[in-house]
């Protein structure tokens, strides 16, 4: 048996089945499908590690990350490799400073465009070039970018373990073009009040307005006979017309894939089936035939 | 009896009833009186559902509550207790049926639309409120608007489908809950009266509906999960998730583990789910507006095409705020779009960041901090009409779009249409046939303008998708071009059968190549037949048939010229008059009409068995000289016998029951004509009675309906198909092309096309109608012949046979005792046996009268129309009143002598009263006068007093001032019987009938004894079966 000069000093092994890890949608070939997590993909490729990226992608696939918890510019997870215990990886990225914000805040703010592909859920295509001129950079670069760290003896960084990981995130990225803003240390919601009012500071303390629970309101009977027995007039054809959907499971697919989903079918697939039959079962009921009603004499 | 009732109590679907109690209880029981019990319950729920759950339970019902005593929902119940205390909420104790909400999904659907599910058991109002909340849930999960979700119940975490309701759904689940009557959440426990409001209540039920569709919908899980449940509970999954997407697609949706994983998942969902609630949530939807450039601009094409973004509120599609206002919202448009926390900033850029994905020029306009619209040039303009107003429509943007392009049709599109040319040997006689081949071009025109060769090769060249033609902008697609081009090409031989060209003049015909298809013109006698079929050109008049005795009226002249136009030309026609116009004369002129013209071979009549004696009657009548057979009862022929006997007739009647069961020998006879009498007998199309009406051949065929064929779609189809064989497509053609657009997206683009296809052979004329009103008399009075049943048959025999007896025995006062005591007899047996035999028996199917009747006061019902129904007898007042009730599930007030006087007034009120009962039943004797009843425009006689004075009398309670409309009388009387008889007697001396009859019916007891069984001799055609 051949091994490569980076494992040589440690023999294959299989890691431990692992069952209920996140799972990555990506089945073969590349990770992620939009360009920004393909760049920050590019980023780990670009270190000289060999065998480990595959072996790292086959770990994303097969489940061996049994979390990834997502911090502001931290992110820390469990990996099942052939040990018992799982192996703790995290990964840094550095955060941009307060100075470094602002001037990005005022250049992003100059455009709607960025914040609307944002909020779309889109990484805005030159959004780089505002990050150049800022001289910044989005995705980590430098050394001092990026700091990972694993508990398997692989004296390798990054090692399959922290591959894997990175792997995931890319593809969490697909879903979620803010998450890179969180990993330099902005969450969505910071981002978007600085971006709307880009001369403010940081404003801190003003969280959004979260609802609070009224005590659930109380509406007694109605006492009158009519009022009681027979109610108000039905809305007679107001009712909103139904039309087949053209494209199935459209609300599902506007928001895309479930976070670092870990089921083993795949979800919107799985998902689109149960929506075509279920718009049958609604048509039916809405037109006021039963099942086989159709079919009886 | 049992009125159902439907309540939600804790999102669980409760079934309760009431029914009404002879002796009512009283005392310190808490139970509802009039409640129902378990096993009414059950029995009741088993008419709706095949395999119901039955597990009852006691529960209270917070009801209103008068002198300690709870109030019932309708007066089928109970009356009201007269009482001045206003109404109480006080907690009854009553049965209750719980639905798992599959079942009730179920129950719901047989209930929409409907009175009563079985006789006797009647949709209460909640009920119906349910099934029409049903409509909106599914109408939910029929356009996907749901999302999977996880919920905390106090039983545990459940996976759930959770609807997302946007504007218009929201604004119609608002209107349902200000509808819903208090008794929909009634059940509560018995320590506190129900609180929970009523939208909550709606909501949670159609957040439940739309989770049990789209769950009872999942395909089998998929073969990768773990099998479930055989083997108990020892299922393991993999994950949260694989347990969280099998939950959801499992019955119950239950899922177990630890609380603080799922409070995890719930966090991922609810960030999953995000960015749709938010969108949904939002007051204002994005909406784009297509403005066409000024057409004052000085160079004139320049001027750019403008699209503009606007904020529309949901619940105000008519308030559009411009983008530009909404970036920095101030003054009041920033209060306007601030409220409920709105924040059009943020609400604006994400909507403008997807729509970006649809609509390039979007994502251009995008440049600048805060972006407006865009404009465009002519190509980009119609690229916006064609393709990004369609996706963005579609993604739940609003799109305003001129209104040129908008408006349906074909009239600014290039379009094209058919020129046949009309053979020249026909002239338009007798013998043309709908198979007949005729030529045809192809003709082009842009909006009203035929175009030439010439011009459509410039258009291509000008490669502009909008042009503009005479300040109109027209589409001109270069698809649409070469398709044009390619007709040109093509147009030199095509031909198709008159019918097809029918076919295609009437809208049936799919646009060629994607072309507009504006219709056929045609000259000679196929355009001619054209014009007559859409009513552009009157078709030819007949004088009545020789042989036709008695008058039509003008109305039944041009109905009948109607029926004659199209049958000579082979098409199948639908008369759907109101009742009482005259179909039956009209019909009967046609066939009168047929045998006298052509070979002289027999038509089939189609009806229910409760007319075949009217028919014969009327035949009788107006065509004395036709030979009718009815061909019915245990001795009918069949086989060759029945062939021979037929083909000499001019009319062959049978019923439907028959019509099936004797096909094998009736599709052998060569009919000239099928007449389908009550034709809504077929609407079925599977039903055995359509499959064999639908395999006759003939030549003519007619269907009849008094019912309003043309407002139940689904039912079209089976009486077309019969009419006109292919004319709607297949039925699942239809069911896809008109029956779903029509019903579920009311589309009115595909009830017009529905109108233009079927409206050439349906006539429906209404009493009220100008051209009608003016022929009719505003008295109207009809003799309406029944026939006996078979038990009726054998009891009218045996009280015969005990009348020769006694006149034998009898003489003097005795005798004249004897003989009104049998005629009185003889009367109950021809009204119903169980009024004969006085034993409370069963009511449904044992007379010929009642079954007529109810199948009239069922049309004239449907046609908004009320009714009384007089009889002599209290008995059978009684009887009907029954019968009645429990078939229309409505309130029928009965007055007869022993109503107080008081109660009497109340009873009238209540009739007169907009929305009151449809039917009134007096028994002739009560309350001789003074009595108003206006409401009412027909006038049933069930039994006959055998003196017309008495009988006008009661007529004209109805025919009194203040009545505006025709009123119709309809006398009932049993063929073949004394009533048939007495009535013939009477016409015959009807100007000294008032003289010699009096007032009473003493002098039928100066009949000699001969006379008097000549009188009431049972005769060969009172069986109807």
């Amino acid at each position: 048996m051949w091994y490569n000069r980076y494992d040589s000093y440690f023999p294959k092994s299989r890691p431990r089945a692992a069952k209920g890890g996140i799972k990555a949608q990506s089945k073969r070939g590349q990770f992620g499908e939009s360009w920004w997590a393909k760049r920050w993909i590019a980023v780990l490729e670009s270190f000289d590690i060999g065998g480990r990226l595959s072996r790292g992608r086959s770990y994303a696939r097969n489940g061996q990350v049994l979390n990834i918890h997502i911090d502001k510019s931290e992110v820390t997870a469990e990996v099942q490799g052939s040990r018992p215990t799982p192996y703790d990886v995290t990964i840094q990225v550095k955060a941009l400073s307060a100075a470094e914000w602002s001037r990005l805040i005022k250049a992003l703010s100059g455009q709607a465009i960025y914040t609307a592909k944002l909020l779309a859920g889109e990484m805005p295509q030159d959004i780089e070039e505002v990050f150049k001129e800022a001289k910044l950079s989005l995705f980590p670069e430098k050394s001092g970018d990026l700091k990972t760290s694993c508990s398997c003896p692989d004296y390798s960084n990054p090692c399959k373990h922290i591959a894997a990981v990175y792997y995931l995130i890319g593809e969490e990225f697909d879903r979620d073009p803010f998450l890179l803003f969180r990993l330099r240390g902005l969450s969505r919601d910071e981002l978007l009040a600085r971006l709307a009012a880009p001369e403010k500071k940081a404003a801190r303390g003003k969280k959004a307005v979260v609802a609070v629970e009224a005590p659930p309101p109380s509406e007694p009977l109605p006492v009158d006979p009519a009022a009681f027995w027979t109610g108000g007039p039905l809305p007679t054809d107001a009712a909103v017309p139904v039309s087949s959907p053209r494209v199935s499971a459209a609300l599902a697919k506007r928001l895309g894939n479930f976070p670092f989903w870990r089921g083993n079918d795949p979800f919107l697939d799985t998902l689109e089936k149960t929506y075509a039959a279920a718009a049958q079962a609604g048509l039916n009921a809405f037109l006021g035939e039963r099942k086989g009603d159709s079919v009886k004499g | 009896m049992i009125l159902l009732q439907g309540s939600v109590a804790s999102g669980q679907f409760l079934l309760w009833g009431e029914t009404p109690r002879a002796t009512s209880r009283r005392g310190a029981d808490t139970s509802l009186p009039h409640g129902a019990d378990g096993d009414a319950l059950r029995t009741a729920l088993a008419s709706a559902l095949p395999s119901a759950p039955s597990i009852v339970e006691q529960r209270s019902a917070w009801l209103p509550t008068v002198a300690g005593q709870p109030l019932a929902s309708s007066p089928l119940i109970a009356d009201a207790p007269e009482s001045p205390d206003a109404p109480t909420l006080a907690p009854w104790e009553v049965a209750v049926l719980p639905l798992p909400l599959d079942r009730a999904i179920d129950l719901l659907c047989a209930c929409r639309g409907k009175e009563t599910l079985a006789p006797g058991v009647i949709v209460g109002m909640s009920l119906a409120y349910w099934a029409e909340v049903l409509a909106l849930a599914g109408a939910l999960a029929a356009r996907e608007q749901f999302l999977p979700g996880i919920e905390k119940r106090e039983e545990g975490w459940r996976a759930r489908w959770q609807p997302v309701l946007a504007g218009p759904d929201q604004q119609q689940l608002t209107r349902l809950s200000a509808a819903m009557p208090g008794a929909c959440r009634a059940i509560h426990d018995r320590s506190a009266a129900p609180h929970q409001p009523a939208a909550t209540v709606v909501a949670d039920f159609v957040a439940g509906v739309v989770d049990t569709l789209v769950r009872s919908a999942a395909p089998a899980n998929g073969a990768t999960l773990p099998e479930v449940g055989k083997r108990g509970k020892g299922v393991r999954f993999d994950s949260l998730h694989d347990q969280w997407l099998h939950a959801l697609r499992e019955t119950d949706g239950t899922l177990r583990g630890s609380g603080a994983d799922f409070i995890g998942l719930s966090r991922q969902v609810v960030n999953w789910q995000r960015p749709v609630l938010t969108a949904v949530a939002a007051p204002f939807r994005l909406c784009f507006r297509l403005e066409e450039p000024q057409p004052e601009g000085k160079n004139g094409d320049s001027q750019p095409w403008t699209v503009r973004y606007l904020l529309q509120a949901q619940d105000d599609p008519s308030l559009l705020i411009p983008a530009e206002k909404a970036w920095k919202p101030t003054g009041p448009t920033g209060t306007l779009l601030k409220r409920h926390g709105f924040a059009p900033r943020e609400y604006l850029l994400a909507a403008l960041g997807q729509a970006a994905a649809l609509c390039p020029p979007v994502e251009a306009s995008l440049k600048t901090p805060t972006p407006s619209g865009f404009e465009s040039d002519t190509t980009e303009a119609f690229q916006f009409l064609t393709e990004f107003s369609q996706s963005l429509e579609q993604a739940g943007f609003g799109v305003l779009l001129p209104a040129w392009w908008t408006r349906t049709g074909s009239k600014h599109r290039l379009s094209v249409a058919a020129q046949v040319k009309s053979p020249k040997s026909q002239s338009g006689g007798l013998g043309i046939r709908l198979n007949e081949i005729v030529h045809f071009d192809w003709l082009v025109a842009l909006g009203d303008q035929l175009l030439s060769l010439e011009e459509l090769r410039e258009l291509a060249r000008l490669k502009q998708p909008l042009v503009r033609v005479r300040g109109q902008w027209v589409q001109v697609s270069a698809q649409e071009i070469q398709a044009a081009l390619d007709f040109w090409k093509a147009k030199e031989d095509a031909q198709a059968t008159v019918r097809e060209v029918l076919h295609m003049a009437l809208g049936r015909a799919d646009t060629p190549g994607g072309l507009a298809f504006t219709g056929v013109r045609a000259s000679g006698w196929v355009g001619t037949l054209l014009e007559q079929l859409e009513g552009k050109e009157s078709f030819e008049e007949l004088p009545p048939p020789e042989g036709f005795h008695g008058t039509l009226r003008p109305y039944q002249l041009r109905g009948y010229s109607w029926l004659a136009f199209l049958s000579r030309w082979g098409l199948g026609a639908c008369l759907a008059d109101d009742m009482g116009l005259g179909k039956t004369v009209q019909t009967l002129a046609l066939v009168e009409r047929h045998w006298q013209e052509k070979e002289r071979r027999p038509t089939l009549l189609v009806c229910p068995t409760s007319v075949l004696g009217n028919w014969k009657k009327e035949a009788e009548r107006f065509t004395p000289e036709l030979p009718v057979l009815i061909h019915h009862g245990v001795g009918r022929r069949r086989g060759a016998g029945f062939i021979e006997e037929a083909e000499s007739q001019a009319l062959v009647a049978c019923s439907y029951a028959l019509l099936h069961r004797d096909l094998e020998h009736l599709a052998k006879v060569r009919w000239a004509g099928v007449i389908l009498d009550e034709a809504q007998n077929i609407k079925n199309h599977q039903t055995q009675q359509a499959r064999a009406a639908r395999s006759l051949q003939a030549d003519m065929r007619v269907a009849l309906t008094g019912t309003p064929v043309e407002n139940h779609v689904g039912d079209l189809w089976s009486i077309c198909e019969f009419l006109n064989p292919g004319f709607l497509g297949s039925h699942s053609e239809f069911r896809r092309r008109f029956q779903i657009p029509i019903q579920a997206q009311r589309d009115p683009e595909a009830a017009d096309r529905l109108k233009r296809l079927t409206g050439p052979f349906i006539l429906r004329r209404l009493k009220t109608d100008k051209s009608v009103i003016t022929d009719l008399p505003a008295k109207l009075e009809m003799k309406v012949y029944c026939n006996l049943t078979k038990e009726q048959v054998s009891l009218y025999a045996a009280v015969v046979a005990e009348l020769e007896r006694d006149l034998k025995r009898a003489d003097g006062i005795q005798r004249k005792g004897v003989v009104l005591a049998v005629l009185s007899k003889l009367k109950q047996v021809c009204n119903h046996p169980a009024q004969f035999l006085g034993d409370a028996s069963a009511i449904a199917d044992r007379s010929g009268k009642l079954a007529r009747l109810t199948e009239m006061l069922d049309e004239l019902a449907q046609a908004g129309d009320r009714a009384l129904v007089f009889t002599q007898f209290t008995e059978m007042g009684a009887i009907l009143q029954k019968h009645l009730q429990e078939t229309f599930g409505q309130e029928v007030p009965f007055l007869h002598g022993g109503v107080t006087r008081k109660r009497r007034d109340e009873l009238v009120a209540r009739f007169q009263a907009p929305g009151g009962p449809r039917f009134f039943l007096l028994s002739l004797k009560a309350g001789g006068t003074g009595l108003n009843l206006t409401a009412a425009n027909h006038v049933f006689h069930f039994d006959r007093w055998w003196n017309p004075a008495v009988e006008n009398q009661a007529t004209d309670r109805a025919f009194r001032i203040g009545q505006k409309r025709n009123v119709q009388v309809h006398k009932f009387l049993c063929v073949g019987t004394l009533e048939e008889k007495i009535d013939e007697m009477i016409e015959r001396k009807k100007d000294m009938a008032a003289r010699v009859v009096g007032t009473g019916e003493a002098w039928l007891t100066e009949l000699s004894n001969e006379q008097l069984k000549d009188l009431v001799a049972l005769r060969r055609e009172a069986l109807g079966e």
